[in-house]
């Protein structure tokens, strides 16, 4: 069980490769411009989600990108409180960028 | 006191060797694991392959030769070197140009490399 974070957009080999290696027992946040990847009704937040793993997005990055009417149901916006939860949940931890 | 088991590291590179100093970085890491007798194992994955091909020389640009840095490892008892399979198709890389200790791994291999490390790493 990992936690991944993704802080680069779609057209990037972080993503690519957290794509591939994220698993239905990880959970991904999104953060900085990995918001992004997660726009309602894209390929790539389709890809996140066909990933299988829990899918959460940092509230503040989201705002600021202007995005937060674009997040998808199945991805869950936390503020850095729950940040930090993710971290204490997830045995082990990825960055991906 | 009980000995605790040694936690087992995974270290992926994802950096062409030369553009930043992330696949130094990552070796640095590896070897200071190694010399302080901590399991360690590497994977190459997406452009990290790139710091597999043996041609490099890096005397023009004053850097470390990252190849050769790669191929002092075994020394330190890290022989295998994990290859992401899918990387070396697009690179046109074939295994044979590849280090003795080089491993293909398809994407759900590298998934399952993961789960036997108690740490990752990404470089």
């Amino acid at each position: 069980m990992i936690l991944h974070t993704l802080n680069t957009g779609t057209d990037t080999a972080a993503f690519r490769d957290c794509l591939n290696l994220a698993t239905a027992n990880d959970a991904i946040l999104l953060m900085g411009d990995g918001v992004y990847t997660a726009l309602d009704g894209t390929t790539a937040s389709a890809s996140l989600q066909a990933t299988g793993a829990e899918i959460f997005i940092l509230a503040s990055d989201a705002r600021a990108a202007g995005i937060l009417s674009r997040v998808p149901t199945f991805a869950c916006l936390v503020d850095f409180e729950g940040f930090v939860s993710l971290t204490v949940r997830f045995d082990r931890q990825l960055a991906w960028y | 006191m009980a000995s605790a088991r040694k936690k087992r590291q995974l270290i992926i590179v994802r950096h062409s060797p030369y553009g930043n100093s992330l696949a130094r970085a990552a070796l640095d890491a590896a070897l200071a694991a190694a010399a302080f007798d901590q399991p360690v194992e590497l994977l190459f994955m997406g452009n990290g392959v790139l710091q597999l091909l043996s041609a490099q020389d890096s005397s023009a640009i004053e850097s470390r030769n990252i190849f050769k840095l790669i191929g002092s490892l075994p020394l330190y008892g890290i022989e295998t070197l994990h290859v992401d399979a899918d990387a070396m198709v697009r690179y046109a890389i074939e295994l044979s140009e590849l280090p003795v200790g080089a491993k293909p791994l398809d994407s759900s291999a590298m998934r399952q490399l993961i789960t036997e490390h108690d740490h990752v790493l990404g470089f």
